[in-house]
This record gives C-alpha cells, sequence and structure tokens, in this order.
C-alpha cells in the first residue's frame, strides 16, 4: 500500500514452485504455492475459474497465462505454458523451490451457476486444454449440480496430449464422457482411441445440444471449425463459450495493448460467448 | 475587481512556493527543443511559446519509471516496490490543451485499478494553466470541443491581461484555492483587461466522425489505408499526444540483480501487438493507424465519455511524414 | 521545361503504358512549406505532383515497405542523389531488385530543382562518383571541428545531454530506408541485447548501436535528424560515421548496386591498427 493507501497494482505476488510436470514436448506445469498468506487469501477471495494471470521471472519479464487450476482448489496455483519466448524458457528452466512472480487473478470468468443443472460439453484441442481444465475440474469438484459432461480432446500427436494422467483419470470415471482424438498420422501403434481433427470428431460424437452449453478453446483455426460443427449440432452462439488470446503487459486495462476493437481482453475477457465474439472486428484479431 | 498576478511577481511565488517545499514547473525550452521542467528563477519560463513540444503528461506519467526492483539470489527473490518520489509541485503555465489532456487521461488510470504512479503524482501537483491568446495552424481545441480557455484539468486558469504585464486569475478547484490562499498577498487588484483568447477555427464536424467510426461496417473500410500509406510507424505522435497512455513493463538488470520498468510504449509500432507465436493481429501500419484512431474517438468515449484527445495538434505539428489526426479525422468528416 | 514538368510527363507516360504500378512522390503537404509522400496509381493523379526546394525527404524507404516490390512489378520514384545512392546501398543489400524501380531523378541546389537524366540506378553511377569526389558534406564544420577538439569525457557528456532527450520514439529508425530489419535489435529479447527503456543507458545504446549498423551504409540524407521530434543532432553521429569510413577503407555508401557492405567485406590492404 503506498501512503494514499493505493495498491500498487503492479507489485507482484512472491510464489514458490512446489512441483512440476513435464506435459508434453516443451509443454509444462509448474504448481505454485503463495509465499504471503495476506496474498494467498486476496486469491481465494477472487479467483474464479477462467480468470488468468501474470507469471513472472524476476530479471525476464511476465508472461500471461491461464490459471490452470480450479475454483474449487484454491490452496495452490497450477498454470501450464509452452516454452516459447524469452519468460517461457526461463520458467521452463526453473527448479523445484524457485520463487517467481505471479500477479492476478485478473479478468472474467465462466458463469458456472448458468451452467448448473444443464449438459457441458468441453471441446478442446493440444495446448489450449489447461483453460478448460480449470472449468472441467471446477465442474466435476461440484458434480451432481451439472448434468451430463462430454469433453472432446484432441492435439496433433499422441505425445502433444497435455495432462495425460487427468485423461487417464476422466475415462475412468463413470460421471464422464471423454472422447480424445489425435490428428490422421499423430497416432502412435498403440493408441486406442480416435483418430481425426477435432471438429470432426466433435460431430461424429454429436453431443445434444438441448439444455446444453459447449466450452471451448483452442487455435484460431480450431475455433473457427468448431465453431461451425457446434453450429451445425445446434448450438446457439450464446451458449458457446470460449477464451481469448492477446499479447498483454498489464492485465489489468491500462497499457492499451490487448483490444480487439472496443473489446480489452484483460478486462471484459478472457472469457467470451461467441455471440460476442460475432460482434468483434475480425480485422483485429 | 479582478485580481492579477504580475509576470514580476513570478520569482517571489517561486520564493514563497520554495518555502512550503513546493516547486515550481513550467515550459522550459533549449536552443531546439522545449517541455515542461522544474524552475528555479522566472526567467527560465519560456511564456512566449504557443505550447511545448512536449507535453504535460510526462510529469505525471514519466517516459520510464521503475515499478520494484530486486535482488536474485539462490531460491529467493527480495523486492521491493518503488514508488514516485514526494515532491508537491504547482506547475505553471501550462496551456488548456495539456491540463485536459491530464483530466482525460484520469479515467484510464483509475480504471477499477488505482495507478498510485499517476495519482501520487496527481495528488502532489497543482495545474495552472495560462488561456492561448495566440494559436497556430495545427491547434485544434474547438474541433474537439474544447477551447483556448477550457478549464477542464486546471486548478487555476490565468487571463493575459491587455498589457501583457501579468495574469488575471480564476479558481477553479479546491486545489486551486490553497494555491491562491498561499500567493494572496502577492496578487494585486486591478480592472485590467484581459487580452482576446485565440481564435481556433474548428477543422472539422466532430459528431459526424465519431458516428462514422461507430459504424462497424467502416472499420473494413478501404479509407484507412489510403489515408495512412506514408506512415512510417514511429512514437512520435504517440509520445507527443497529452493523453496517449500506452506503456510497456520490461524487465533489466542482470543475474543477480535488476528493476522492473514501465516504459511509454506505442500502438504505432509493428510489434505492439505481437504474438510470441508469430501472429500479429495488427500486421499492417493501416491496421494500426486504424487502432489509433478507433481507439481516441470510438474506443475510449465508449468507455469514459471523452475523447483521448485534447486538440493541441502536435501530431501533425511533428509528425516526420506530415500525417497527424487533422487531415483522417477532416475526410471522415467531409465524407459523411 | 522546369524538373516538375519533365518528370511529371515522364509519370504519367509511365503510368499510361502500364510500366509501372505506382509512382512515389511528393505532394502539398497540411501547410504551404510542407511536402509529403504521395503514392498515384493512375495518371489523372499525377498533377498532385509537386518539386521544390521543400522536397527534402528521402522517400527510398518505402521502397522496401509492406512488401511493396514482392509481386516483381515496377515502381516509379522521385529520388534526389542521396536516394539514389539509398536503393544501390539496397540493391547491394539484397533488400529489393533495382530493375523495378524506375528512377525519377532531381536534385535541389539552394532554390533550384533540376531533373536529372537516367532511370536505372547504373545510369547514376558517375554522378554518386562525383558526389564522392565532392567529399563529404561541409555542414556544421564548426560543431564537427569542437567536438573533435573535445576529450573523450567532454564529447561523451556532449552526447549524454543529446541522448538524455531521446524518447524511443523510433522516428530515426522508422525514416530510415536502411533499417529495414523486420525485427530490429532492441526488438529482439532472446536475449534482450538492447535496454528499450528510454534512461541514459538505454539511450545511449540505441543511438550509438544504430550509428554503428548504419556506418558505411548511411547516404547522409538526413531523414532521421528530420524526423527526430527532440531535436537531437543525429547527422552529427553518422557524418562522422561515414568520414571514419571513407578515411580508414575507402568507402562511400551507394555507388552502386554491387558494392560490398563495408563491415561484411575484407580487403587486404584494410589497416590493422587494431590488431597487435
Amino acid at each position: 500500500m503506498t501512503a494514499e493507501g493505493n495498491e500498487h497494482i503492479y507489485k507482484p505476488a512472491m510464489m514458490r514452485i512446489a512441483a512440476m510436470r513435464d506435459e508434453a514436448p516443451q509443454v509444462r506445469t509448474l504448481r505454485l504455492e503463495f509465499v504471503d498468506a495476506a496474498d494467498h487469501e486476496q486469491f481465494k477471495k477472487n479467483y474464479r475459474t477462467g480468470m488468468f494471470g501474470l507469471y513472472g521471472v524476476f530479471g525476464e519479464g511476465e508472461s500471461t497465462f491461464c490459471v490452470a487450476s480450479p475454483e474449487t482448489r484454491k490452496d495452490y496455483i497450477e498454470c501450464t505454458f509452452r516454452e516459447t519466448g524469452r519468460v517461457t524458457s526461463t520458467l521452463a528452466n526453473c527448479d523445484v523451490g524457485d520463487m517467481i512472480s505471479f500477479r492476478g487473478p485478473y479478468g472474467n470468468r465462466f458463469p458456472l451457476e448458468d451452467f448448473e443443472g444443464k449438459n457441458i460439453v468441453f471441446v478442446a484441442g493440444g495446448i489450449a486444454l489447461p483453460p478448460t481444465r480449470s472449468v472441467i475440474w471446477s465442474c466435476l469438484d461440484q458434480r451432481d449440480k451439472f448434468k451430463k459432461i462430454t469433453i472432446v480432446y484432441g492435439a496433433r500427436t499422441v505425445a502433444d496430449l497435455v495432462y495425460k494422467q487427468e485423461l487417464e483419470e476422466w475415462s475412468k470415471r463413470g460421471d464422464v464422457e471423454l472422447v480424445q482424438t489425435v490428428d490422421p498420422g499423430g497416432e502412435t501403434p498403440d493408441w486406442k482411441y480416435k483418430i481425426g481433427f477435432v471438429p470432426t470428431v466433435l460431430e461424429q460424437t454429436a453431443p445434444s445440444s438441448d439444455n446444453a452449453v459447449a466450452v471451448m478453446c483452442g487455435p484460431p483455426i480450431m475455433i473457427k471449425f468448431t465453431l461451425v460443427s457446434l453450429n451445425k449440432l445446434g448450438f446457439k452462439p450464446e451458449n458457446v463459450y470460449t477464451t481469448l488470446e492477446n499479447r498483454m503487459k498489464c492485465g489489468l486495462g491500462k497499457c492499451g495493448r490487448c483490444n480487439v476493437g472496443s473489446v480489452y481482453v484483460c478486462k471484459e475477457g478472457p472469457v467470451f460467448t461467441a455471440a460476442q465474439i460475432a460482434k468483434m472486428p475480425a480485422g483485429d484479431m | 475587481m479582478a485580481k492579477i498576478l504580475a509576470k514580476n511577481k513570478l520569482n517571489d511565488v517561486i520564493a514563497k512556493l520554495k518555502s512550503a517545499g513546493i516547486d515550481l514547473f513550467g515550459p522550459v525550452r533549449d536552443d531546439k527543443h522545449s517541455w515542461y521542467g522544474p524552475v528555479e528563477e522566472a526567467g527560465q519560463l519560456a511564456l512566449d511559446l504557443i505550447l511545448t513540444d512536449r507535453t504535460l503528461k510526462e510529469l505525471f506519467f514519466p517516459q520510464t519509471e521503475p515499478l520494484l526492483k530486486f535482488e536474485i539470489k539462490k531460491q529467493q527473490v527480495d523486492m521491493q516496490e518503488m514508488s514516485p518520489p514526494n515532491r508537491q509541485r504547482v506547475i505553471f503555465a501550462v496551456r488548456p490543451c495539456d491540463a485536459a489532456g491530464i483530466a482525460i487521461d484520469d479515467a484510464l488510470f483509475g480504471w477499477d485499478y488505482k495507478d498510485s504512479y499517476w495519482f501520487k503524482r496527481r495528488n502532489d501537483s497543482t495545474i495552472v494553466s495560462i488561456a492561448c491568446t495566440a494559436a497556430d495552424e495545427f491547434c485544434l481545441c474547438t474541433s474537439l470541443k474544447l477551447s483556448p480557455d477550457s478549464t477542464k484539468g486546471s486548478d487555476i486558469l490565468l487571463w493575459p491581461t491587455k498589457d501583457g504585464k501579468g495574469w488575471r486569475v480564476e479558481e477553479i478547484t479546491d486545489k486551486g484555492k490553497e494555491f491562491l490562499g498561499r500567493i494572496n498577498e502577492l496578487l494585486e487588484d486591478s480592472e485590467d483587461q484581459t487580452a482576446a483568447v485565440a481564435n481556433v477555427p474548428v477543422k472539422f464536424d466532430l459528431d459526424k466522425v465519431v458516428a462514422w467510426l461507430a459504424e462497424p461496417a467502416n472499420f473494413d473500410s478501404s479509407f484507412w489505408r489510403e489515408i495512412s500509406r506514408r506512415c512510417i510507424g514511429c512514437g512520435a505522435c504517440t509520445f507527443l499526444c497529452p493523453t496517449c497512455h500506452c506503456f510497456d513493463i520490461q524487465d533489466e538488470g542482470n543475474t543477480y540483480h535488476g528493476v522492473r520498468q514501465k516504459n511509454w510504449d506505442s500502438c504505432s509500432f509493428a510489434m505492439f501487438t505481437m504474438h510470441t507465436s508469430g501472429h500479429n493481429p495488427r500486421p499492417t501500419q493501416m491496421s494500426r493507424w486504424r487502432q489509433r484512431i478507433m481507439h481516441k474517438f470510438n474506443y475510449y468515449p465508449g468507455k469514459f465519455q471523452a475523447n483521448s484527445c485534447s486538440g493541441c495538434g502536435r501530431c501533425t505539428r511533428q509528425c516526420p511524414v506530415d500525417m497527424g489526426i487533422v487531415e483522417t479525422l477532416r475526410e471522415i468528416s467531409k465524407s459523411v | 521545361m522546369g524538373a516538375l514538368e519533365i518528370l511529371k510527363d515522364r509519370a504519367k507516360q509511365l503510368l499510361t503504358a502500364g510500366e509501372v504500378k505506382m509512382v512515389i512522390g511528393y505532394g502539398r503537404g497540411s501547410t504551404a512549406d510542407r511536402r509529403r509522400a504521395i503514392f498515384i496509381s493512375d495518371e489523372a493523379q499525377a498533377d498532385k505532383l509537386v518539386l521544390d526546394k521543400s522536397c527534402e525527404d528521402n522517400l527510398a524507404g518505402y521502397l522496401v515497405r509492406e512488401g511493396l516490390l514482392q509481386d516483381g512489378k515496377k515502381v516509379a520514384i522521385f529520388l534526389s542523389p542521396a536516394g539514389i545512392r539509398s536503393v544501390n546501398v539496397l540493391a547491394a543489400e539484397d533488400q529489393l531488385n533495382p530493375d523495378q524501380v524506375v528512377i525519377l531523378g532531381f536534385e535541389i541546389k539552394g532554390d533550384q530543382v533540376s531533373a536529372l537524366d537516367g532511370h536505372h540506378v547504373n545510369g547514376f553511377i558517375e554522378l554518386v562518383g562525383q558526389i564522392k569526389k565532392q567529399g563529404l558534406s561541409k555542414d556544421r564544420e564548426e560543431l564537427i571541428a569542437k567536438l573533435e577538439k573535445m576529450t573523450p569525457p567532454e564529447r561523451f557528456e556532449f552526447w549524454r545531454a543529446q541522448f538524455s532527450k531521446c524518447l524511443k520514439c523510433y522516428a530515426c529508425r522508422q525514416g530510415c530506408p536502411m533499417c529495414y530489419c523486420r525485427r530490429c535489435i532492441v526488438d529482439r529479447n532472446q536475449p534482450q541485447w538492447i535496454n528499450t527503456s528510454p534512461h541514459s543507458m538505454g539511450n545511449f545504446e540505441w543511438n550509438i548501436v544504430r550509428a554503428f549498423h548504419l556506418a558505411g551504409r548511411c547516404v547522409g540524407c538526413g531523414n532521421c535528424e528530420r524526423a527526430c521530434p527532440v531535436g537531437i543532432p543525429l547527422m552529427l553521429l553518422n557524418q562522422q560515421m561515414a568520414a571514419e569510413v571513407l578515411s580508414a577503407f575507402d568507402h562511400f555508401a551507394g555507388m552502386n548496386s554491387t558494392q560490398e557492405p563495408v563491415l561484411a567485406s575484407f580487403k587486404r590492404e584494410d589497416p590493422d591498427t587494431f590488431i597487435l
């Protein structure tokens, strides 16, 4: 706090890396624990699934990812990222016990209360499973609030599937229908699940759009075709939820970088319905 | 009867403020360039400028400033927040367009999360503006529904007297009242007439411009490409604009210690929105020029009920390739 | 016929014949004495062209912006000798094919503008040779002499004061035809070679590195200094660099379109006084 009682809004919380897991080539999950109890209380009070944070390495900078852990498990923060640039490369070289920074949780949330009593269809591709996974666990941890849960998840190759252990878990649970797929040519000899692009497999699975919402995350090309498939299956754009990503620096609506048209992804997103996205200028995405 | 502050009393003002621990800032210059800087002696003030090259915003939002500093040890980082220095100041001889720019930016810096770096400096500063009696061909405050004697953002407005020896003092805010209280004995009563305020012709119909920009179909108009052909994508207009506020956060240092800096940035730069994946939502200068105009005259007013422009004209005055917003807005206005 | 009429006629012919897809020239600016770049794609617009002593900016940079020449078509462009030299440097560095560039050459001498003969860079080799013989610009001889008399600490302080004004707006870089890197070194972050912050260190790094990157490539067009919104005398640095390069390597930028870049080539006779 400053003398005037203003928060230092750019001041991060210190986090210790409690555990890590390699998900896929160059994709890693970190489990982080708050060093300061007050920061942890703030997080527990504010975090809802869908929100994101800025994870930083002092000396390198901050990078934006979703909070991959669900709102039902707030003792820690999990994030999953691909090694692509300066900050993520350094994060990928960190050890358990290292200290990194976290700013957040920022942004809006998936309105889980609107999903209650409904069927939920989760569709995700590749490295986009993390934001979806946060919602999936938030729902599975309160399973009886929701009706049928279907998960359609695919990646380019078997190696690229993330959260492999959790995929196992989900497929073994009796209360979830999990459909896994890899792109044609991405299968291994012992692959026992589907082969095909996610939108195609989604259409084959043909989940009912009756009393249902869809939550989908993926690379732009997958989103485009999945929207078409969901539309074919009868899902209305107001009932299809997704997340948008954009380059961010402040995460809280000041640096002017993340807007798509008039919409600031860090403040009015990252969770949007397909109906909201249809109103945004495609030429600014 | 009006209260007049005489020019020859300025050094006394400076001394009075100093004795209260308050610094004076104002327009200063060297042979090539002018800006708002600290003033020790009244002679340093460049009072004859139509306006300074650089804007007032850098006194509230510096080009670079440290947010935190850190010491890196094995599995431990010691971090310390950095705050703006304690510096009470009166900023004198501000142009109304510059003062308005600060007021316009208050909305953004206070949007949900209050930026303490901005607001501490705001709290520590009193803005004393001088109404303009001269303008040049680039001024366009009136087109933005402001004026050379606008009080927006000012704590005090000074009106130049006809004889040029001082200013009639108009109190605008409580902070202004406090400042006047400090220098009250230096003020004189006078019947002096004030000089005429500058005539700044309106250059375009703002309402028409805003209506055109609000039309979703116009986002993809070929107009954007045509009007921005010669833009070279530098940050001059952004950095010389009283309201532009985009910034970058950068870590600097070495293996053992460093700082996290907040630096000016510009949506005109090609790398501004570049994703690590290589995808850039704004890959052409045209899309970046469109962002600039849309942000200032559509997105910002949509959220904060104020256009992100105070009509100072610096963007056009300084642009290396004669861009600036006037031509774009005028063309839009004509086309509607 | 005045230079403008000659070159305007040529421009119209090129457009009518479909020989070029566009003419890049100068048009009237937002005030009486301003000129700006205009991009003309049909001959009806050619009457917007102007040409006078205010047409100072080097337009060559537009040839390598946003893939203008990628479609293989030709573009005609108004260029002064500095601009022509720019095209040579860009061609020598494989940034454009000089056969795609039709030059509408002109020269400003005091208040007069004259049209130059020739339409391809190869037609101006002799002209550039003469310019080299004339030696580097005599502008600011006094200031240069003053700087040369300074001790290194004094000179450092001179530049520190100048660079303290730098805003990192990169107008100098964006206005320079030779700064065509799709990803400038200051925008690279693995590692972050140059501090992006506009503090003293960051400003020094930026301006000095840019001067070095221009050594032997700068043609002295002055776009950078004219573009700089805070009045840093950038040409002073670049002129000195050019003088060093000329005296050490007899290299004058932009002589022809196959000239080897001075920092990327080696001759036996190169001075090796730095090798102990």
